[in-house]
């Protein structure tokens, strides 16, 4: 493993400054269930200085805010995030989803700000290949064995899927991310947050932070009237691994008639993949036991899979058509 | 890598796909070779580069060539891609082996002719593989260490490597571009599409330092 130096501020604004002074050869250290794992790896990405925020103040914390939302420190962990009974009473399609990620282990260690913020998974860049994320510029995902962690719906260099669950469980809420920058802070929609591949700082990365920028909460607006939602995640494992193909699915309803729709796939994509095309079919029609038929015939028209996996779009479809006859029940 | 100022391109499997049967014919007459070299037409194009260093007679190719263009579908992000290049201010070549009826007629067919600063064939270069590289950076003034060449093939590597540019892989067949990735390109894309994020991505390391 390489050499790394630690720094352990004690507010935001120290860490953004040991953050800008290193540039992209520092990164945020918090729960290192990503992290830590990249540098056991020895990958030529992995930060060598860690600015470690779990001793910051106003990090880890979920609270109701003044809107009737939920407003969550970044640092929380995953496992706190499951056990509260605000998350479960308000948004319990979240808390079923963050149940679904990893292990107990390591939803116990594993924050929030890390799951939505986290490096792909892609068995290549994992075991050390020289690829677009890891200071080389060739894509062995799009060329190799893509079935479990690669993108079925296109790449931009990059082809590895968007790992995070959380930011696919968010997105259906309406949640949005907020940001401590040296410019102050910034707010943006978690499809904003992690848009797929896309170069910041010179590095292909899944999420818009900068170097010097921290993610410092999520706050999920309040559950609107008549919601009900439904995550659903397909395993190459029935425990501990990451989406082959994931659902979070979230219907506003007035009697059985759907006023408003969120879609979003998870696996599947090099980033959470809202479909919009399945919302708008979704809008005003009645949830019925044929809906997830009719759904699943719109669904995921311009998917663009790898040679190896064709079949994430098939169990994709299946999830919507199964998430809403959940849904219906 | 350094910052990338010119691209060269040979059309044949890197703007279009083109056919195999007109390559073989010319390999059959000229050279009395049989068989199907490759299932690609970039494959059966390249192979043939390297069993010939010239062609003759000249007519006989040229017209299966040209069969060959007349044949060959462009692919669907080569506009675009292209014109993004352009707007980038990234300087395009054609430097191809084939001849220079073949290069114009593909250039003309598809309406591409606007793109390319430079067009360098085999005609008006002097030459195949590397020769038509070699010109097209000279004329321009271009050093080649600023400059990639796109190809999907083991003699395109070669032929680039040859000519001091750096070979970016074309991943057009994943089982194919497996292989290549063992050859050492520089890079390799799955579309040309990604061409644009690739140059702005070297760019944004080398300003990174």
């Amino acid at each position: 493993m390489k050499k790394v130096s630690i720094y352990k501020p004690s507010t935001v604004d120290e860490a953004i400054q040991i953050l800008s002074q290193h540039g992209t050869s520092a990164a945020v250290y918090a729960g290192g269930t990503d992290l830590l794992i990249r540098l056991k790896n020895r990958l030529e990405q992995a930060p060598s200085y860690l600015v470690d925020i779990k001793k910051i103040d106003h990090l880890r914390y979920i609270k109701e805010d003044a809107q009737g939302g939920v407003e969550i420190g970044a640092a929380t962990k995953l496992a706190e995030l499951a056990d509260s009974r605000l998350l479960q009473e308000r948004y319990p399609m979240l808390v079923e989803a963050i149940n679904k990620i990893s292990s107990p282990e390591l939803r116990n260690a594993s924050t929030l700000g890390g799951d939505l913020l986290q490096e792909v998974w892609c068995q290549y860049l994992r075991g050390g290949y020289s690829c677009w994320r890891n200071g080389g510029y060739l894509c062995y995902g799009a060329i190799g064995d893509n079935s479990y962690y690669h993108s079925a719906m296109g790449g931009r260099l990059c082809y590895a899927v968007y790992p995070g669950d959380a930011a696919t469980a968010l997105i259906p809420f309406d949640a949005r991310a907020k940001l401590a920058t040296p410019q102050g802070v910034k707010e943006l929609s978690i499809e904003q947050l992690v848009p797929g591949d896309l170069m910041v700082d010179g590095r292909i990365q899944s999420h818009v932070v900068r170097f010097n920028e921290i993610l410092t909460s999520v706050v999920i607006p309040a559950p609107k009237p008549g919601v009900r939602a439904s995550f659903e995640k397909l395993r190459p494992r029935g425990v501990w691994d990451f989406a082959m193909a994931s659902l979070a699915i979230s219907l506003q309803l007035r009697d059985k008639t759907i006023d408003d729709a969120r879609v979003v796939f998870g696996g599947i994509a090099g980033r959470p993949w809202r479909e919009t095309a399945v919302e708008t079919f979704l809008k005003g029609k009645t949830l019925s036991a044929e809906l997830g038929e009719q759904a699943h015939s719109v669904a995921l028209v311009n998917a663009a899979p790898l040679k190896y996996n064709a079949t994430k779009i098939d169990m994709a479809k299946g999830l919507l058509a199964s998430g809403l006859a959940r849904l219906n029940a | 890598m350094q910052r990338i100022a010119g691209l060269l391109i040979e059309p044949v499997g890197c703007l279009a796909e083109f056919p195999c049967a007109p390559f073989q014919e010319i390999a059959r007459r000229l050279l009395g070779r049989r068989g199907k070299f490759s299932a690609s037409g970039s494959g059966c194009y390249w192979h043939l580069l390297k069993l010939v260093d010239e062609f003759s007679p000249q007519p006989l190719a040229e017209a299966l060539e040209i069969e060959a263009v007349n044949a060959a579908s462009l692919y669907e992000d080569t506009v675009p891609a292209l014109a993004e290049l352009k707007a980038m201010g990234i300087h395009l070549s054609i430097a191809s082996s084939l001849s220079d009826a073949a290069t114009t007629r593909f250039l003309e067919k598809h309406s591409l002719g606007d793109f390319f600063t430079s067009v360098w064939n085999r005609n008006n270069s002097g030459g195949v593989k590397a020769v038509p590289l070699v010109r097209a950076l000279s004329d321009a003034s271009l050093q080649p260490e600023n400059v990639v060449f796109l190809t999907d093939t083991v003699e395109g590597i070669k032929v680039a490597r040859a000519a001091g540019v750096h070979p970016i892989l074309m991943m057009n067949d994943p089982d194919e571009a497996r292989r290549l990735a063992m050859h050492n390109p520089a890079g390799g894309v799955v579309s040309l599409h990604e061409i644009p994020d690739f140059i702005r991505l070297i760019a944004a390391q080398n300003k990174r330092g």
